[in-house]
């Protein structure tokens, strides 16, 4: 890596971390099989009312694909920190947060990216009309994209250790996204404005990516020597 | 600047663990001493000489332990913050150990502050939990402590384990005020804080020294537990040197 320049050095990362999730299925599979089972679970429990699950789908939506892109938090850096990928990462010499950048990235495109989609067969489950669909798909990319860092620092600062203790770090932090999220959503359910919770969340994202991944590089730094 | 560079020295000598370990030990009884006391006169003041209140009646004078505990609450992570940078920054022993010894210690008074505020709410507002921006924030700054407390004490290197929990602070001192503001868009049915540095407090002085004594003496009570914990940390890590064993022997 001696001559790469910035875009090779994240293109190197993204395509190696796209290519190992891809040759196993559960990397994947599991997360999106998870967030489909879990928006199944709520009418059984709740009753399949359409006003009733129409007024909850916003935030069910919400709160599954929180839990579902928690699931994969374990994956982000265990396997690397275990076969020793982690410590080449460091000795590279490139900058860390940059690489966890990719990384963040690719875990996004490999989790985040598939609840998206599946979050269209939940617009079906719930009701919800055709008007919400463009806000909620909008909320849930920049939400998700979040949530990916907010992971990878839970990952990162509770390296081997399961995904528990990651979970009760992660969660707290995600308050925002959740309110913000189903905020846009409920907004364009009622017919008013929801640019302005839009925002919201695209500013807590401009501020989340780079603070939020130097903070994770210094947890790998702590947790790696 | 003598006396700057007086205390510059006495700071940088604090944070030697025999030297600390010798003067909390020294000095910790008489602090204890004085903050009974100040604790007490201050409780007796709020809760039987301070008036009754002409609406709530005596059911507000919850608020002498309720809002010391919260005030704290929020102050215990600022501090813990401010350690968890001189851990980091620095990788300074003392800042570590002073950001696990206070991680438990802002728990329990978030505890006490929720725990209390529902006390408080069953008579006057008719419920004891209610989703309103203040107590949610409250509940999540909880959950924040425990995160804090999780990261450390899952780690078996102290080192280590400090400095993961710092960092989870520093995080966490950047995200409060967003989870804050995000909640606060939800309707509200606390009532605005009671000290604030630019308005002069709405409530009749006979009732606001006595609080304010409360608070004060709260803190007072959190330095006289953090040094307590503190010393029993600096026990816990370094049993094996010899200076403790001289220390413990000694007497």
């Amino acid at each position: 890596m001696k001559n790469s320049t910035l875009n090779s050095l994240l293109y190197l990362v993204l395509k190696r971390d796209l290519v190992l999730s891809f040759r196993r299925t559960s990397t994947y599979l599991t997360p999106l099989a998870f967030f489909l089972v879990v928006l199944t679970f709520f009418p059984l429990a709740l009753g399949t009312d359409s006003n009733f699950l129409q007024r909850i789908g916003p935030g069910v939506l919400w709160i599954s694909a929180l839990l579902s892109s928690l699931l994969a938090v374990e994956g982000i850096f265990n396997d690397d920190y275990k076969d020793g990928t982690l410590d080449q990462m460091f000795l590279s010499n490139q900058p860390a947060f940059l690489l966890i950048i990719a990384k963040v990235f690719s875990h996004w495109l490999i989790t985040g990216a598939p609840i998206l989609l599946a979050s269209i067969i939940g617009v079906i489950f719930f009701f919800l009309p055709s008007s919400a669909v463009f806000p909620l798909l909008l909320s849930l990319t920049l939400g998700t994209l979040i949530l990916s860092f907010f992971s990878a620092f839970g990952g990162a600062i509770s390296l081997g250790k399961g995904a528990i203790l990651s979970a009760i770090i992660v969660l707290p932090f995600s308050v925002p996204i959740l309110l913000l999220g189903t905020s846009v959503t409920n907004a364009a359910l009622n017919g008013d404005d929801y640019s302005g919770f839009l925002f919201f969340l695209g500013a807590l994202f401009v501020l989340v990516m780079p603070f939020i991944s130097l903070a994770t590089a210094e947890a790998l730094r702590i947790n790696n020597d | 600047m003598t006396s700057f560079s007086a205390i510059k020295k006495w700071l940088i000598s604090m944070g030697s663990t025999p030297f600390l370990y010798k003067w909390i030990s020294r000095f910790l009884p008489i602090l204890m001493t004085i903050c009974f006391i100040f604790l007490s006169i201050s409780l007796f003041w709020g809760l039987l000489l301070a008036p009754t209140d002409y609406k709530q009646g005596d059911v507000y004078r919850i608020i002498f332990m309720h809002v010391p505990s919260s005030i704290l609450s929020q102050s215990i992570f600022i501090f813990m913050s401010i350690v968890g940078g001189i851990c980091l920054i620095w990788r300074a022993k003392v800042a570590g150990m002073l950001l696990r010894c206070s991680a438990p210690i802002g728990a329990s008074f978030t505890f006490l502050a929720l725990v209390s505020g529902a006390i408080w709410g069953k008579p006057t507002w008719g419920t004891w939990w209610v989703w309103d921006a203040r107590l949610t924030s409250t509940l999540i700054l909880f959950f924040i402590y425990i995160a804090i407390i999780g990261i450390y004490s899952s780690v078996d290197e102290k080192q280590k384990g400090d400095r993961s929990a710092a960092l989870l602070s520093l995080v966490g001192v950047v995200m409060i005020p967003i989870i804050k503001k995000s909640v606060d868009w939800w309707q509200t049915l606390h009532q605005p804080s009671t000290f604030s540095f630019t308005k002069s407090p709405s409530m009749p002085p006979d009732m606001y020294l006595p609080l304010l004594a409360c608070v004060l003496s709260f803190y007072f009570l959190f330095v006289v537990l953090l040094l307590l914990r503190l010393r029993t940390e600096i026990a816990l890590r370094e049993d094996r040197k010899n200076w403790f064993k001289r220390e413990v022997l000694k007497k």
